[in-house]
């Protein structure tokens, strides 16, 4: 993966080839020993290009190959590696290149402008909402129903901003408190400016590979054990936002194929999606991971820190990291790749973790994707 | 519906508030500066496939290597194909119809587009006809493709 980044002299081209290129070179292998490629990016306003997919071809290492971009919004990092993983699940091709890149310095004044469309143009975008209003109403009603206190909220950032200062990508490690984080600008109340990820330029990628040829390629592969994603109505004020459904079905179809029954005993180690603080808690619930309302508690004791029972985002995640869209999820699924081969440095989790599970989140707020991988070949 | 006049319906204005701020790039920029300072222009060579990029890119797309080495191309070049448009993009009458062209420089193995400059009649024109660059003077150029007024045809 590239470093992340607030604003990047490379072309979203450049950046999506750096990741590819690294991905190949940790898998000692050239781009002709590659079937088929796939990229995930999210919305084309973003890099300010119409038909994104196209424009990042050769950078992802699609030249003359069968390639194809997907997107399902901020879920898409998560879901481009399924989608490769298809391919090569299906026997159709040996090996395939994931590569997601995002590069939002391009989108002036701030991105937040490219969302106003999403809304329904007749009853909401003459209120000219934003979309930190989902999120604040969000985190309130997950808030109030659970009685939960933006303390513990807080908690959230401390963590992963901490955990951040061992990525050598991260964009915004730092040593932080719950009462920095408090102190912070309140954007749409109870959002604090410590609880949102920046926006970023970044890229990052995986390579994929059939059973036998990763064998033959390295003597510990990773295995993807399970995919699962799920959508919900798109009437989003019509969800009761204080939980993510469309997670939880998400996270059951992963599991079933990676013949997981107890989540909280098999998972070692998860990648939430955190592009806000509460978010991670809400995901870690609908993950399983946590029962309702009880995440905070879970956090508070100390169970999702590194050296913690279940260590939860010890990348540092798209709030230490950084929040290239659709590379942020990418990177979730690298930073479980080092995890499970014990390469993650300063950042790695003590015990040897076996399985874990990424998940990201986005569209219009309702979109759950999953993958679970781990160091043992998957019996489906 | 079939036969529903516009004006009967609710109906509202709206846009995406955006500008795009882009950049060169690493590969990119190369070009851009030699052509802004020194109004030349530079390319990238692969070392393991021979092409060479004009502009100047990163990285190869075929061999997926980085390319470092940088080749001066010429400001002849051949033409590939051309065009002459009447119509604007939003499907208004030109005043000025634009005369388009597919450039292959000298030295360069890929095709770039640009403007064919003084070209009233179009049988002067042929796929193979030799053009030359019009490069703006330097107090002119700005680092745009622009810095390039367009190539004209060579007698
Ligand atoms: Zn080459």
């Amino acid at each position: 993966m590239t470093k992340f980044m607030r604003r990047a002299l490379e072309t979203p081209k450049e950046l999506a080839w750096l990741a590819a290129k690294a991905a190949l070179d940790s898998a000692e292998m050239k781009l002709d020993q590659i079937d088929g490629a796939v990229l995930g990016s999210a919305p084309d306003a973003f890099d300010g290009m119409h038909m994104k997919g196209e424009y990042l071809a050769d950078g992802c290492g699609g030249w003359r190959k069968p390639y194809l971009r997907c997107y399902v919004g901020g879920g898409t990092g998560v879901y481009a590696v399924a989608q490769g993983w298809f391919q090569v699940a299906s026997g159709l091709f040996d090996t395939a290149l994931v590569v997601c890149e995002e590069k939002m310095s391009t989108c002036q004044p701030h991105p937040q402008a490219a969302f106003i469309s999403i809304f329904d143009p007749f009853t909401e975008q003459p209120l000219k909402p934003n979309l930190l209003w989902i999120f604040a109403l969000e985190q309130n009603r997950y808030m109030q129903t659970h009685h939960i206190t933006l303390e513990e909220i807080a908690r959230v950032s401390v963590k992963n901003k901490r955990n951040a200062l061992g990525h050598p990508s991260a964009q915004l490690g730092a040593e932080i408190t719950v009462k920095d984080v408090l102190a912070s600008e309140v954007m749409a109340w109870p959002v604090h400016r410590l609880m949102v990820s920046p926006t970023s330029d970044g890229a990052a990628a995986v390579v994929l590979a059939a059973g036998d040829v990763a064998r033959r390629l390295t003597s510990k592969p990773v295995w993807i054990q399970g995919v699962g994603w799920c959508l919900d109505t798109a009437y989003w004020t019509n969800r009761d936002l204080y939980y993510p459904e469309y997670v939880e079905k998400a996270a059951w179809m992963a599991y079933r194929m990676a013949g997981v029954k107890e989540p909280r005993r098999e998972i070692n180690i998860a990648e939430p999606y955190d592009p806000f603080a509460y978010k991670e808690l809400h995901h870690l619930e609908g993950l399983q991971l946590a029962p309702k309302g009880q995440a905070p508690k879970l956090l508070a004791d100390g169970v999702f820190d590194r050296d913690g029972d279940l260590p939860v985002t010890p990348s540092g995640g798209l709030l230490g990291v950084g929040n290239p869209i659709a590379a942020a999820g990418t990177m979730k699924i690298c930073e479980l790749f080092w995890q499970l081969r014990g390469e993650a440095g300063r950042r790695q989790v003590p015990g040897k973790p076996e399985r874990g599970v990424a998940q990201a989140w986005g569209d219009l707020m309702q979109v759950g994707t999953v993958v679970v991988v781990g160091t043992s070949e998957p019996k489906h | 519906m079939a036969g529903t006049q516009l004006r009967h319906i609710a109906k509202w204005r709206g846009e995406i508030p955006i500008e795009s701020l882009y950049t060169a790039g690493i590969g990119g920029q190369r070009f851009f500066k030699a052509l802004k300072e020194k109004g030349k222009l530079v390319g990238t060579r692969c070392r393991r496939c021979h092409q060479v990029f004009v502009p100047s890119r990163q990285f190869c797309e075929r061999c997926f290597v980085e390319l470092t080495e940088e080749v001066r191309a010429q400001p002849d070049g051949v033409i590939k194909s051309f065009s002459y448009a009447y119509i604007d993009h939003n499907g208004g009458r030109l005043k000025h119809p634009v005369a388009s062209a597919l450039v292959q420089l000298e030295g360069a193995t890929t095709v770039m587009l640009h403007r064919l400059l003084e070209v009233k009649d179009l049988s002067r024109v042929s796929i193979g006809s030799r053009v030359k660059a019009v490069i703006k003077p330097k107090g002119k150029r700005i680092g745009s493709i622009l810095d390039i007024e367009g190539f004209r045809l060579v007698e």
